[in-house]
């Protein structure tokens, strides 16, 4: 089964292999999506998220809570280049709202029974079963990869600038990270993938060893000089005797 | 320098709490690090327009072990934070693995999805996922 819908502004595909597997899950899955978009988006006035950052609402809901700890671990973490407060700016929790959000939902999928999926949010990738083949989208040529892994029961994201731009700020400078092409990182969950990769590219060329040196955490980083930096355990396909 | 000062001091007190913090262990004391030592001369070199100056700090006596470190200004920005002495403490060793260096290839190949930065609703149409989920 294949679905493809639209939240929170990206492209969200599920492929779901087992056999017969019913569409109500996969209906709820985007149900939560849905209902973290309203709670947490600060680009909606009404949200959670801009409620409380505009000191309506006396303290986050548990949901909400459990996504500003998060966001507080990752800032100490990188010592202030990730924030997700930033000077100037409103409360914006997106970089760790994406990937908590969608493994929230995978993990909905596989309590219903779901086995073999495989979802990609806006490019970040959760593999259920497996082995899956990712490709990692080359940093300079849209159409094209610059590697490709096989992926059983883990998450990959990238943070890169090539789709929207200088998006990501070292929080420690004010200014637009400019280190790296493009970061991805392999973690048991999307949670953490996710944040890592943002907060890695946030950090610059010192992110590759600081993703790196996390435990459960393996690295593909392609950095300003068009060098690729990897760690000894990601999981490149067809290589290291990796199971096909 | 003057400006640079107040800024070394926030460095080191901002650096504390990251290497203090223990993410499930060691919850509870929080005894207070004192500033010991004071800073050193700092050494200053001009080259071209801007002055590059390297600062030690004042080592902090933790619970842990003494920390010092050394901040390199350019002109009135920092362009580097070096950890003079640390704690002989698992976690202050990061235990970096030995990183594989390659160079950037393309390539295409089959595949069942593609990871990227994060790509909006308008960028995917034309997207190698797109192209994924449309062939079935």
């Amino acid at each position: 089964m294949r679905r493809v819908e639209h939240v929170m502004g990206f492209p969200v595909s599920v492929r779901i292999d087992d056999e017969g597997f019913p569409e109500a899950p996969v209906d709820g899955f985007f149900a939560w999506l849905r209902e973290v978009d309203a709670r947490f988006s600060p680009f909606r006035p009404d949200s959670e998220v801009s409620r409380l950052d505009r000191g309506e609402v006396p303290a986050p809901g548990p949901a909400l809570r459990e996504v500003l700890a998060l966001c507080e671990e990752y800032r100490i973490a990188t010592g202030g280049a990730f924030d997700v407060r930033l000077p100037g700016r409103g409360l914006d929790p997106c970089a760790v709202v994406k990937g908590w959000s969608v493994q929230k939902g995978a993990e909905l999928l596989s309590a219903a029974g779901a086995r073999r999926f495989c979802l990609n949010a806006g490019g970040d990738v959760i593999a259920s079963g497996g082995p899956w083949r990712v490709g990692v989208r080359h940093p300079e040529h849209a159409d094209r990869l610059c590697t490709v892994l096989d992926l059983t029961d883990r998450a990959v994201a990238t943070s890169a600038r090539y789709e929207r731009g200088d998006h990501i700020l070292d929080a420690r400078t004010g200014r637009p990270a400019t280190g790296l092409l493009s970061m991805t990182v392999v973690a048991p969950t999307l949670t953490e993938a996710d944040t890592v990769a943002t907060a890695a590219f946030a950090l610059g060329a010192q992110g590759v060893e600081w993703a790196a040196a996390r435990e459960n955490c393996e690295v593909f980083a392609v950095d300003a000089a068009r060098r690729v930096l990897r760690s000894p355990g990601f999981p490149v396909a067809g290589a290291q005797g990796v199971a096909a | 320098m003057k400006r640079a000062i107040p800024v070394l001091v926030l460095s080191v007190a901002g650096l504390i709490p990251v290497w203090r913090y223990a993410p499930s262990h060691d919850t509870g004391s929080s005894s207070a690090t004192q500033a010991a030592a004071p800073a050193s001369t700092p050494s200053v070199s001009s080259s071209g327009g801007t002055t590059t100056t390297v600062v030690p700090g004042s080592t902090l006596d933790t619970e842990k072990g003494p920390v010092q470190v050394e901040v390199t200004f350019s002109g009135d920005r920092i362009a580097s934070v070096r950890m003079l002495r640390q704690p002989d403490h698992p976690q202050t060793r990061a235990a970096v693995p030995k990183l594989i260096e390659e160079t950037l290839q393309a390539q295409s190949a089959d595949i069942d999805t593609v990871s990227g930065a994060t790509i909006t609703s308008d960028g995917y149409k034309e997207s190698l996922q797109a192209a994924i989920d449309a062939r079935g």
